[in-house]
């Protein structure tokens, strides 16, 4: 398996093509005025044709084809969006952390990039890549080609998470380079200082952009699960504490939900949607609370 | 403290392992990246002082419990008292029975005694073989080691209780000496007691706390065979109007009558015996009584003939305690005395006021009058013979011819009474200052001292001579302020031997008293014959006069020898019969209480027969030469005390003791764990592994609570 296709594993892809019909309903419901798509739309592209059902709106009926075959179709659409996305994500060391193992941060964000690229590719939406620690280190420039999902998931690929980050700033750059209204994907772990950060955001929601903030954490920061007496080192300024793990375990958990509990009211505040994530959660229930909390919002 | 396996206390040392574990061999900490240290960061420092807490909590709880498991396993004991011993092992016991009368109360048909005996014998039983064992009373005496286990038990089985017994506490005493000279390691004293207040005098603390340094390696057990509520009713110490009486004088009989325990009613008797010895009712009283309460009971018997009279107060019916029902009592009843009263002319104006004191006409009237008084000018003195006369007193004499003043001392050494009351007469001071005069008189006549403003007056410092005791029940009420002396004679050094009886105000002396051979000689420094008119030198009979007239009276029965008579004594006192001079026998019959008699031979150089063995209760009687003889006698009663059934608390009886280790036992049960505690000591194992399994609880607790998922 390439490395590209290391991010597009069989069961993501599954979820996301579900996700994907599921997209493809919403977009029919947008055309009837019930459901707005989850992205915007200023038209929709005809996609196939389907036998009638009861319950179809007739509304929906290709005369055309009832014409030339006796039978009842149902004309398809597909929702055709001119957002432009831009994956934003987070170079810094603390995000090539995993405790088992298995997945890091960073792993975890790019197959959740991946699959969101993918699904706005599948439906022909322009998408760019931005990478940054201390500042923006790379760009991708949006496209809606097929192409731009192999130079994106190529990119991807090529990262490091390593050294520092200033996420503030680097957002601040990114609200500055970005002219036209966007949606802004951030995969990051936020662990920064959180009222720059937060600054930030709301200067990006003020450029006109849509921000989905996908506050990725690992299994072990949002869990805790050492036992007995630890040193723990941070990886990006070194500091040591050493702790007996299992009495510390119920103040760390109070703090870490408490950070969160700061940005879910901050971007609730800032209409950003927040989703909080850590490494152990599976992508489509973080790609659907993504999308449910995409059509509430609309 | 002891151990049985004192090498397990060795285990003690295993509390290094966790104060190792916990401090030398600490847990290296893993070494782990993680990027989220900032929460942690934040909680850091008030968690590891959290954390330090619980980790010493924990430490000293797993250390405390491996230190008292290693101490249960040891089998520590904790001696009640006296040294380490087996159960078995001999001891020095001695058991100290409390034989005081109220040891007699009786409870669902048991003396305390008898339950006490019953008791001791039990105990007896249960002393290891080859004990040495001694059995004490309260009977005064030492005690010592009985030969063997029969004579022991013997010596429990004929105990009874003694009228004169002494405080428990001097039993206990000796019986430490003795327990505390013996050579056996193991030392026990078992004290069998009402634990009756009287029992235990807070006095006697600090001689028994003296023999702490002997008594603190014996066990002392004190066994209580006392009643909690006792019920009964008491008769307190018999009051007579006097031991001696005149043939004209009613006897009077005061007692009081108590009830402890149950309201009731109570009929009280009064009994003379008969010239056969049998007694004769003659007067009865009922009294109601509550609980706690205590009523007087008066007995007034009409004139009784000459002689020796003996009889008892009782209360009728039974009750608990029966020993405190009857208190005995003895008079001797005299013939009116012969008082022979001189005075200057005209006598009989001069001697008014004492003869209306000593013989009232109304007295004299009825014939009741107690002293005879015959009046004399002074002048006549000399010619006239005294032999009949029990006293005679001079008042506001005249300077006298040496050979009466002689005669009159003649008369004080044959054992009669002289009483001289100086006045205005006495001048020249030198006739009176003379050596034959001076051989009566307290001291030379110095000055007459004045007091015009009626600022002096008697002032007795306290009512005990016996001349006073009338007075006793009256003083601080008695208004010698009304009754001021202005003139009075003040003396010179007194004579050997003189003592005052009654001073003025002003210290100086008012009634001075000079013994003299077998009699004695009172002078009064200021008359009793003047009159409130004119310039009298005191107002002494004026006015409401009960105090001269009840002075006059003691006087003059001290005088005569009535008020000096002791008839009445408690157990174990020494009874002293005072006999006539003229008397010669040398051999008298005692007959005792118990019909049982026996001969007594009396002292006489000081006239006296003198009885020790008084330690029975009830009427002695003494005779000789048959029924134109001497035919004498005295009561004995029990000392209040002996019959006080106020129970002691323990605050008291912790006071007694002070530091001495003692234990209060009231069942066999009692007594055996007690000294089944005192020998083997009290096994602190269960204690222990109960304090270790609370240890280990605790820790398992704190530690599941720490290191909770």
């Amino acid at each position: 398996m390439s490395t590209a296709e290391r991010y597009l594993k069989p069961e993501v892809i599954n979820q996301i093509k579900r996700l994907d019909l599921r997209a493809q309903f919403i977009i029919k419901g947008f055309l009837h005025g019930l459901h707005a798509s989850p992205f915007h739309g200023f038209s929709v592209e005809f996609s196939e044709h389907r036998k009638y059902t009861p319950g179809d709106d007739p509304k929906d009926i290709d005369w055309l084809v009832y014409a030339k075959t006796d039978k009842y179709y149902v004309k398809k659409f597909e929702a055709e969006t001119n957002i432009t996305g831009y994956l934003v994500m987070d170079l810094s060391r603390s995000m090539g952390y995993t405790y088992r193992q298995e997945l890091t941060k960073f792993d975890y964000a790019i197959c959740l990039a991946a699959a969101l690229c993918y699904l706005m590719i599948y439906q022909q939406d322009p998408v760019g890549l931005l990478t940054f620690d201390q500042k923006i280190r790379s760009s991708l420039a949006p496209r809606a080609r097929r192409s731009q999902l192999g130079q994106v998931l190529s990119l991807l690929a090529n990262l490091k998470p390593e050294g520092e980050t200033d996420i503030a700033h680097s957002l601040t750059q990114v609200a500055a380079m970005l002219r036209h209204a966007s949606l802004v994907m951030i995969f990051s772990d936020l662990l920064a200082e959180p009222e720059p950060v937060i600054e930030a955001l709301y200067r990006l929601r003020h450029g006109g952009h849509d921000v989905i903030l996908f506050h990725v954490l690992d299994e072990a920061e949002v869990q805790f699960p050492f036992e007995g007496m630890v040193e723990l080192e941070d990886p990006e300024d070194h500091r040591r504490l050493a702790l007996d793990a299992k009495g510390f375990r119920r103040d760390y958990l109070k703090e870490i939900e408490a950070f969160r509990n700061t940005y879910r009211r901050e971007c609730s505040q800032a209409r950003v949607d927040y989703v909080p994530l850590d490494t152990s959660m599976q992508f489509d229930k973080a790609l659907t609370e993504y999308l449910v909390s995409r059509t509430a919002r609309r | 403290m002891t151990f049985v396996n004192i090498s397990l206390l060795g285990g003690t040392a295993l509390i290094a392992l966790p104060i190792v574990l916990h401090l030398i061999m600490r847990q290296k900490p893993k070494r782990l990246e993680f990027p989220a240290l900032r929460f942690v960061s934040r909680q850091h420092d008030a968690n590891r002082r959290r954390l330090l807490l619980r980790h010493i909590l924990l430490l000293l709880l797993r250390a405390g419990a491996i230190a008292l498991l290693a101490f249960a396993l040891a089998r520590p004991s904790v001696h009640f008292s006296g040294a380490l011993g087996s159960q078995e092992s001999p001891v020095a016991a001695a058991l100290v029975f409390d034989t005081a009368p109220r040891m007699e109360y009786r409870r669902e048909n048991q003396s305390r005694l008898e339950a006490a005996q019953e008791l001791g014998l039990w105990l007896l039983a249960q002393l290891p073989s080859e004990s040495e064992i001694a059995v004490l009373d309260t009977r005064p005496g030492p005690g010592t080691f009985q030969v063997d286990r029969g004579a022991a038990r013997q010596r429990i089985e004929r105990l009874q209780s003694v009228a004169n017994s002494q405080p428990l506490t001097a039993a206990l005493d000796e019986a430490l000496r003795l327990v505390g000279e013996h050579e056996l390691p193991n030392k026990e004293v078992y004290v069998f007691s009402d634990l009756s207040r009287a029992a235990w005098p807070a006095d006697a603390a600090g001689g028994l706390q003296g023999r702490l340094a002997d008594a603190a390696r014996v066990g002392i057990y004190v066994i209580d065979v006392g009643v909690q509520q006792p019920a009964n009713y008491a008769l307190g110490e018999v009051r007579l109007s006097g031991q001696v009486l005149s043939s004209r004088s009613p006897l009077r009989v005061e007692t009081e009558l108590s009830c402890r325990g149950s309201a009731g009613e109570r009929t009280v008797e009064l009994h003379l015996v008969d010239n056969e010895g049998n007694p004769q009712k003659r007067s009865e009283q009922s009294h109601a009584l509550q609980p706690g309460e205590s009523q007087q009971v008066d007995f007034q018997v009409g004139p009784l003939g000459i002689g020796t009279h003996q009889g008892f107060v009782r209360i009728v019916g039974q009750d608990g305690l029966a020993c405190d029902d009857r208190r005995f009592f003895t008079v001797e009843v005299q013939p009116a005395w012969q008082v022979l009263v001189a005075a200057p002319e005209p006598a009989e104006r001069y001697a008014l006021f004492l003869t209306q004191a000593l013989a009232p006409a109304e007295h004299r009237k009825r014939g009741e009058a107690r002293f005879d008084c015959h009046v004399v000018e002074l002048g006549e003195l000399s010619e006239r013979p005294l032999d009949g006369y029990a006293a005679v007193c001079l008042l506001d004499p005249t300077p006298l011819e040496p050979a009466v003043w002689k005669k009159l001392g003649d008369l004080a050494a044959a054992g009669r009474g002289v009483a001289v009351f100086l006045g205005r007469n006495a001048r020249p001071i030198e006739s009176f200052n003379a050596p034959e005069a001076q051989e009566l008189l307290p001291g030379r006549l110095v000055r007459q001292a004045r007091a015009p403003d009626g600022d002096v007056w008697l002032s007795p410092r306290d009512y005990q001579h016996p001349i006073l005791t009338e007075f006793r029940r009256l003083s601080g009420s008695i208004p010698w302020r009304a009754h001021p002396v202005f003139r009075y004679w003040e003396l010179g050094e007194p004579a050997d031997g003189v003592g005052t009886v009654v001073p003025y105000t002003d210290r100086r002396p008012a009634l001075l008293e000079r013994p003299l051979e077998g009699g004695r000689v009172l002078t009064m420094t200021t008359p009793v014959s003047d009159r409130p008119q004119g310039e009298p030198w005191n107002l002494l009979p004026a006015g409401r006069a009960w105090p001269f007239g009840i002075l006059m009276h003691g006087m003059m029965r001290y005088l005569v020898g009535g008020g000096q008579q002791q008839l009445n004594y408690a157990a174990g006192q020494t009874a002293v019969l005072q006999l006539d001079p003229q008397q010669t026998r040398t051999t008298y019959q005692l007959f005792t209480p118990g019909e049982t008699s026996f001969p007594l031979a009396a002292d006489l150089t000081q006239h006296v027969l003198v009885v020790t063995s008084t330690d029975r209760v009830g009427n002695y009687r003494v005779r000789a030469g048959g029924t134109a003889g001497v035919d004498r006698g005295f009561s004995v009663n029990l000392a209040p005390e002996q019959t006080e059934l106020d129970r002691v608390d323990e605050d008291q009886l912790a006071k007694v003791f002070g530091p001495l280790p003692h234990r209060v036992a009231r069942t066999r049960q009692e007594i055996e764990r007690g000294f089944s505690e005192g020998r083997v000591g009290r096994e602190l194992f269960a204690a222990l592994i109960l304090l270790a399994a609370v240890a280990l609880a605790g820790e398992h607790l704190v530690a599941n609570r720490f290191y909770r998922e």
